[in-house]
C-alpha cells in the first residue's frame, strides 16, 4: 500500500506542477470526452471517444495523447480511429498512425503519443476520434498474498479527469467492473456513482489542460490472470499441403500469490469457494479446419482437453494438470495443422503466408512472444509485413530431409494482448522444382542402397583366397554360370521353335509359302549357331569335377532338345511340302498329327528338365 | 485488382490421396525390390548384367522414394 501512496503523491505533485504552469499548448479544445474502461478481465481496455475542435487560427495536423509513465510502461496496444457520426450510426474510417513523440518543455513523467490526422484540422473544424488502448499488469492484486479460500482483490488507479494537453469542456468516465461485483472501496468525488456493474465519474465540465485527479478502485476480480511469460509459436510451412503450428507456453497465474497449503479435497468439494481465484482451463480458438491437434508437456500427452468445431472455428479447451492458483506455473505445448490453401497465397510471382500473429488462447497476456516462421528449404527473397513494429531476425532450422536447412523468420514482440491477433504476411520466392527436393533425396537414398547391394554382390570379401573350400566355391560358381548359359541357349532354341510354329500357323491362314520358308532358313542358321555355342560349354562341364552330378541332366536336356528340334523341323518341312504340292490328304495329316504328339511330349520333358536345373 | 491476382496455393497432389498413393507405390516398389534381389541371388556372378541391375534398382528406388514420401505425408510428417 505504501508504494501506491507514493505513486499517488507523486502524480498529485506532478499534476499540481503542470496545472500551475500557465502553458497553452495549442488552440485545440476537446469539446467532449467519453471514457470507458473495461476491467472485466486482467487486461485493462480503455475506449476513449474524443470530439476535438480547433479554436485557434492555425490549422493542426496532429493530436497529442499523453500518458503518465506508470501507465505507459504497461501499455500494450494503442490505436486511434477517426469516426464519423451520421445520425445515430457510427462509421469508422481511417486507423491513424500513433507514434511516440517528445515535445519540448513537457514534464518528464509523461509519455507522449502523437496521432497524425489524415487532413489538417482548419479553424473551427471538428473531428471525432476513438482511441482504444489495452494495458497489462495494470490491476495490482491487493492483498498480494491470499490463501486458497480467499477471493482475489485487485486495485486499479487512474485519473478521474482526462489527462490532456488541451482544455476539456465536458467529460465523463465509466469503469466497468467484473461480475459478480464486489467493491471494497473506491475514491469518492463529486458526481461519483456506483451502479450494479459500473462505477461512474462525471460529468465534469470546463477543466483546464493537464487536469489530473487520481482515483482508485479496490474490487474483486477472479477471472483468469493467465500470463505467458514466454510463448514460442513455430509456424512451419510445407508445400505438400500443411501449415503446422506448434506453440510452447510458459504460463503463470499472475494474480495474488497463493500462500498456505493447497487442499485438493477442499478444491474438489467446493471449487467456487475453495479455489475462487484459481482457473482450471484455458480456451483456445483455433482457425477452422484445424487438424491433428495435440496438447502435451514434457511428461507426455495431457488427456484433459476437449475439441469441437464448426465451419467458422475450432475450439480447444485445455486443462492444465492442476488448477492454477496465484503464482503457480505450468509449461505445455499445443500443436495443430492447418490446410495450406487457407493461409498460403500467390501474388505477382511471390508466395506469401497470411496468418495471425498472437496466441489463439482467450484473454492471455504474453510477456514475450516469439513467432518463428519456418519456410520450406529453397525459399529466397524473404520479407515480412506486420501491422505493428516487431523485432525481426533470421535463423536456419534443420528438419526432416534437409540439406542446407530451412530459412526461419523470427519475430519478437514483448507485451502482447489479444488485440495483436492480427494477420501478418511473410513474402518469399519459391521455385516449383524445389518441391521435389525431398522425394529426390529419398529416391537417391534408396538408389544408394541398391548400388551398395550391387557392389556387395560383385565384390569378393574372402580373406584366404587359397583355401580349398573357397576354390571349390569358385569352381561351383563357374559350373553354375555355365549351366545358366546352357539354359539360356536352350531357351533361345525353344523361342525359335515357337517362331516356326507361328510361321506354320500363318501359312495355313494366309497360304503364302515364301515367308514361311524364310523363317525356316533363319531358324536353321541360328539353330546351327546355337549348337556351335553349346559345344564348348558342354565340354567344360564334362571336364569339371564339380559338375559330375548335373552333367547327366544337362546331357539329357540337350538330347531331348535335339530330338524335339528334329521332329519340329520334320513337321515343318512336311507341312510346307504338302502345302506346296497342294496334295494335303489324309496321309500327310496323320503324319503331322503323330509328329505333333511327340513334339508336345518332348516339349513337356524339356520344360521339366529346365525347371529341375533351375532348382539345382 | 490486387484481390484478383492473389490466389491460394495448395499441394500438387490432393491430401486425400496420400494414403492410397503410399500403399500403391510402396507395393510396386517392394515388388520391384523383390525382383531385384531374386535376380541378385539366382543369377551367377558372371551372367549378371550391370545395366539390368541398375535399371531395376532405379525403378524400385523411384517407387520406394515416392511411396515413402507419401507415407510420411499421410502419417502427418509434413516434410
Amino acid at each position: 500500500m505504501a508504494t501506491i501512496r507514493c505513486d499517488l503523491l507523486l502524480l498529485w505533485f506532478i499534476s499540481c506542477c503542470v496545472i500551475s504552469a500557465p502553458m497553452v499548448f495549442s488552440d485545440l479544445v476537446i469539446s467532449k470526452v467519453d471514457r470507458r474502461i473495461d476491467l472485466t478481465s486482467q487486461i485493462v481496455r480503455s475506449f476513449t471517444t474524443l470530439k476535438v475542435e480547433n479554436d485557434g487560427a492555425n490549422s493542426v495536423s496532429e493530436i497529442l495523447l499523453p500518458l503518465p509513465d506508470h501507465q505507459a510502461k504497461n501499455l500494450a496496444f494503442l490505436i486511434a480511429i477517426v469516426t464519423e457520426e451520421k445520425g445515430k450510426s457510427k462509421s469508422y474510417s481511417d486507423v491513424l498512425s500513433v507514434k511516440v513523440s517528445n515535445p519540448d518543455g513537457m514534464p518528464p513523467s509523461l509519455t507522449w503519443y502523437s496521432v497524425s490526422l489524415p487532413k489538417e484540422l482548419g479553424k473551427g473544424e471538428r473531428l471525432s476520434l476513438e482511441i482504444r488502448a489495452a494495458f497489462t499488469h495494470a490491476l495490482r492484486p491487493f492483498p498480494e498474498k491470499i490463501s486458497q479460500a480467499d477471493a482475489q482483490l485487485v486495485l486499479f488507479q487512474d485519473s478521474a479527469y482526462y489527462l490532456s494537453p488541451y482544455a476539456v469542456k465536458g467529460q465523463s468516465l465509466t469503469i466497468k467492473l467484473p461480475q459478480p461485483v464486489r467493491v471494497e472501496s473506491y475514491t469518492k468525488l463529486e458526481n461519483t456513482k456506483l451502479t450494479e456493474s459500473e462505477l461512474k465519474y462525471g460529468p465534469y465540465e470546463n477543466l483546464p489542460a493537464f487536469s489530473y485527479r487520481p482515483i482508485m478502485a479496490h474490487f474483486m476480480s477472479n477471472g483468469p490472470f493467465a500470463v505467458a511469460q514466454e510463448l514460442v509459436r513455430e509456424i512451419e510451412v510445407s508445400h505438400w499441403g500443411s501449415v503446422q503450428i506448434t506453440e510452447h507456453y510458459n504460463l503463470i497465474h499472475a494474480g495474488a500469490q497463493s500462500t498456505g497449503e493447497f487442499s485438493r479435497l477442499d478444491y474438489q468439494a467446493r471449487p467456487h469457494l475453495r479455489g475462487a481465484s484459481a482457473f482450471r482451463h484455458c480456451i483456445a480458438r483455433l482457425p477452422p479446419r484445424a487438424h491433428s491437434v495435440y496438447y502435451r508437456d514434457e511428461i507426455g500427452n495431457i488427456s484433459t482437453s476437449s475439441l469441437w468445431g464448426d465451419a467458422t472455428k475450432t475450439i480447444l479447451e485445455i486443462e492444465p494438470r492442476y488448477p492454477m492458483f496465484g503464482g503457480w506455473r505450468t509449461a505445455f505445448t499445443i500443436g495443430y495443422g492447418l490446410p495450406l490453401h487457407d493461409f498460403l497465397f500467390q501474388s505477382q510471382g511471390k508466395r506469401f503466408l497470411n496468418i495471425s500473429f498472437g496466441s489463439p488462447i482467450n484473454d492471455l497476456v504474453i510477456e514475450n512472444l516469439i513467432v518463428k516462421v519456418v519456410l520450406p528449404e529453397g525459399s529466397k527473397d524473404i520479407s515480412v509485413s506486420t501491422p505493428f513494429p516487431v523485432k525481426e531476425s533470421q535463423e536456419v532450422k534443420f528438419s526432416h530431409l534437409d540439406l542446407v536447412g530451412r530459412p526461419v523468420v523470427v519475430l519478437e514482440k514483448p507485451n502482447v494482448v489479444p488485440e495483436h491477433n492480427q494477420y501478418f504476411q511473410v513474402y518469399y520466392r519459391f521455385g516449383n522444382l524445389s518441391l521435389f527436393r525431398e522425394p529426390l533425396m529419398l529416391i537417391s537414398g534408396f538408389f544408394f542402397f541398391f548400388v551398395a547391394c550391387i557392389i556387395y554382390m560383385r565384390s569378393d570379401l574372402t580373406i584366404s583366397k587359397s583355401s580349398p573350400s573357397y576354390l571349390a566355391k569358385l569352381q561351383w560358381d563357374e559350373v553354375q554360370s555355365v549351366v545358366q548359359q546352357v539354359q539360356g541357349i536352350i531357351n533361345e532354341c525353344l523361342a525359335i521353335h515357337d517362331k516356326m510354329e507361328t510361321s506354320l500357323r500363318d501359312l495355313s491362314r494366309t497360304g503364302e509359302v515364301q515367308p514361311c520358308k524364310a523363317v525356316r532358313k533363319a531358324a536353321d542358321s541360328s539353330l546351327k549357331e546355337l549348337s556351335k555355342d553349346l559345344k564348348p560349354l558342354l565340354s567344360f562341364l564334362q571336364s569339371s569335377g564339380q559338375a559330375a552330378h548335373i552333367l547327366p541332366k544337362v546331357d539329357e536336356l540337350i538330347g531331348k532338345e535335339k530330338e524335339l528340334q528334329e521332329k519340329l523341323l520334320l513337321k515343318h518341312s512336311t507341312v510346307v511340302e504338302s502345302f506346296e504340292r497342294k496334295s494335303g490328304g489324309k496321309d500327310a495329316d496323320s503324319r503331322v498329327a503323330t509328329l505333333q504328339q511327340k513334339i508336345t511330349a518332348l516339349r513337356q520333358e524339356v520344360d521339366d528338365l529346365l525347371e529341375l536345373l533351375d532348382e539345382i | 485488382m490486387e484481390a484478383q491476382s492473389v490466389k491460394p496455393i495448395s499441394s500438387p497432389v490432393p491430401e486425400a490421396w496420400y494414403p492410397t498413393l503410399a500403399v500403391l507405390m510402396l507395393a510396386v516398389g517392394l515388388i520391384v525390390t523383390a525382383s531385384f534381389f531374386i535376380y541378385e541371388a539366382t543369377i551367377s556372378k558372371k551372367n549378371r548384367s550391370l545395366a539390368k541391375e541398375l535399371s531395376t534398382g532405379a525403378v524400385a528406388s523411384v517407387f520406394l522414394g515416392f511411396g515413402s514420401l507419401f507415407l510420411l505425408l499421410a502419417s502427418g510428417v509434413y516434410v
